[in-house]
């Protein structure tokens, strides 16, 4: 009995689940056993390539096609067979922004809010998209940047409870970026759950609480963005000192150094993973500066930092290379 | 809102577009009324089948238009809609495919309504005639003549990559149609036996019933001879069971080749 109560308990905080989707189209499997849980008044992110599955996956979640096996819920609610029932509560943003771009925005804005139930009003949209001067511009005279942010507008004029976001700040400059991710912040501080694709990756830094890096159909990576980083380790550079020959570098705490070229000179790099997360740079430190000390050299250009999502992302597309 | 509402507010959008629209505007709206003008002006004088032949024409234009607005116009809506991913941002909000599909359809319907009306104004204040003898069935026969190549438009769509060339493809569907049909020409002048294969293709019961309902004549047998409105419903009827099988192929035709999804990549 009480398991059950705990299944229902964590079934009503999950916005978004994926067990096993796996979407084939003829012979190309394009998702290939994706898992991923998001938790309402999360922001999820969805990272990877061009080509990683990152838009099917999405589709399928938003509704669009049923998975070829595998099963998705968003809200409880199978997105594709009760699409009628879900739509009200999710709002899409796809990657291409589909606009009748003869309407003006104010038109543009008019016919969705129409389309829902319970609409946000036009002026307050306007104010969201950063268009109030533009409301009887056409739509196909905006700038890329302002078409997002109009679209993005779009998916949330109906309150919806999740939200799909597929690269909403595509084309955008870096200030209007910025504007956008205010706009996506203040969403999820009003609960809304968000799952959210992005090339940029510290958009999902700025925005995520967790995220994942897919890679040929499947998730690589999965966590919050410390998890992720974390687990890829910690590192350690600096620049190789003349006198030291390769071979005479040290072990530290079992790590090998990589060397590599970095602006004619070599640079050492040693990646420090596993142990404690909080104190294994320092723990690595105490028997190089004991090894430095011991030849009688410096360590130029000494630098200590945790790995980047940048790092994490390539390695993941390195891998399988 | 329900998908009936959805569709109106739809409709109001494309009919927007139609006239904000140069090239719409001019194939949809404009070019009709003038082919219509022009070819029934041509056949003054002339008796048909037994009444002035600009009469003939008129009524058979008032069928004839439906492929404008209705056909050539919306199959290019729908796939150049397609193509620009609009189809799919309105499938992602709380319309319905039923709506966003129906509500395009609407719109052209409205614009092709407001042609026959226009036409049904010149006949009677230009041409001598009296008011249509029986608007309803005047009015079903167009309704149910937009929705079949409504329809038979979805389907084009589907197998065209452009709105430019679903257009095109519309083209040969269009004078098979036309041709196959008392458009312009009395069945009677025809060999028997392509008359005969005229007699199931989809305008003639759209022409030869709208004809009827303008006229008040016969004109879907051949006596041509003046019906009261119990008879003119009597004979209409087995054409309009022939529109009704036309709508149900062409649906199948819709279902089996429209599609939500761009063609390119």
């Amino acid at each position: 009995m009480t398991t059950d109560v705990r299944e229902t308990a964590v079934a009503l905080d999950v916005a978004i689940a994926a067990t096993e989707l796996r979407q084939r189209y003829g012979e190309f499997e394009a998702v290939r056993g994706v898992s991923l849980t998001v938790r309402r008044g999360e922001l999820f992110a969805l990272l990877g390539t061009n080509g990683a599955g990152k838009t099917t996956t999405m589709e399928v979640l938003e509704g669009y096609r049923p998975a070829t096996s595998g099963t998705v819920q968003v809200l409880g609610i199978d997105p594709y067979r009760r699409r009628r029932a879900l739509s009200p509560r999710v709002g899409i943003m796809l990657q291409e922004n589909g606009f009748l771009s003869d309407l003006t925005v104010a038109e543009t804005i008019g016919l969705w809010r129409d389309l829902h139930a319970n609409a946000r009003s036009l002026d307050e949209s306007l104010e969201l998209a950063g268009l109030a001067d533009k409301a009887r511009v056409r739509v196909r005279q905006l700038s890329g940047g302002q078409k997002r942010r109009l679209d993005l507008v779009l998916s949330i004029i109906g309150r919806p409870e999740v939200v799909f976001l597929d690269e909403p700040t595509t084309g955008m400059d870096p200030e209007a970026r910025r504007t956008t991710w205010g706009l996506i912040r203040d969403l999820v501080t009003d609960g809304t759950t968000i799952l959210l694709t992005t090339h940029y990756l510290e958009e999902a830094e700025h925005l995520a609480s967790r995220l994942a890096v897919m890679h040929e159909g499947e998730i690589r990576v999965e966590g919050t963005l410390e998890e992720v980083v974390g687990r890829h380790g910690d590192r350690v550079s600096f620049r190789l000192p003349p006198e030291i020959p390769l071979d005479a570098l040290p072990l530290i705490g079992g790590h090998t150094p990589g060397v590599a070229l970095a602006g004619g000179t070599p640079v050492v790099t040693y990646t420090i993973a596993g142990g404690d997360q909080a104190t294994r740079a320092h723990e690595a430190l105490v028997p190089l500066f004991a090894w430095a000390a011991e030849r009688g050299v410096a360590l130029e250009r000494l630098a200590v930092r945790t790995a980047s999502l940048e790092d994490v992302f390539h390695s993941v597309v390195k891998e399988s290379a | 809102m329900n998908d009936v509402a959805q569709a109106v507010r739809l409709a109001r959008v494309d009919l927007t577009l139609v006239f904000r629209n140069r090239t719409a505007f001019v194939n949809a709206v404009l070019l009709p009324l003038l082919i219509a003008g022009a070819l029934a002006s041509n056949g003054v004088g002339e008796g048909t089948a037994g009444i002035p032949g600009t009469q003939y024409v008129m009524t058979g234009m008032m069928a004839f238009i439906l492929v404008f607005a209705t056909f050539m116009n919306l199959a290019g809506f729908y796939t150049s809609r397609r193509e620009e991913m609009v189809l799919k941002r309105l499938l992602g909000g709380p319309a319905t495919r039923t709506a966003i599909l129906g509500g395009s359809a609407l719109g052209a319907t409205a614009v092709y309504l407001g042609q026959v009306i226009i036409l049904c104004v010149l006949m009677s204040a230009a041409m001598g005639t009296s008011a249509p003898a029986d608007i309803l069935l005047l009015l079903l026969a167009a309704l149910l003549g937009a929705a079949f190549f409504s329809l038979l438009a979805m389907a084009v769509s589907g197998l065209s990559s452009t709105g430019e060339m679903a257009q095109i493809a519309t083209l040969p569907v269009v004078l098979l149609l036309v041709g196959g049909s008392p458009v312009m020409l009395p069945p009677e002048m025809l060999p028997p036996a392509l008359r005969t294969a005229i007699e199931f293709l989809p305008m003639t019961p759209i022409v030869e019933t709208m004809r009827t309902a303008y006229l008040g004549l016969d004109y879907i047998g051949a006596g041509h001879e003046p019906l009261g409105p119990l008879e003119r419903w009597g004979a209409a009827l087995p054409s309009l069971g022939l529109l009704a099988v036309w709508i149900a192929v062409a649906a199948l035709l819709a279902r089996a080749f429209f599609r939500w999804d761009p063609r390119r990549g």
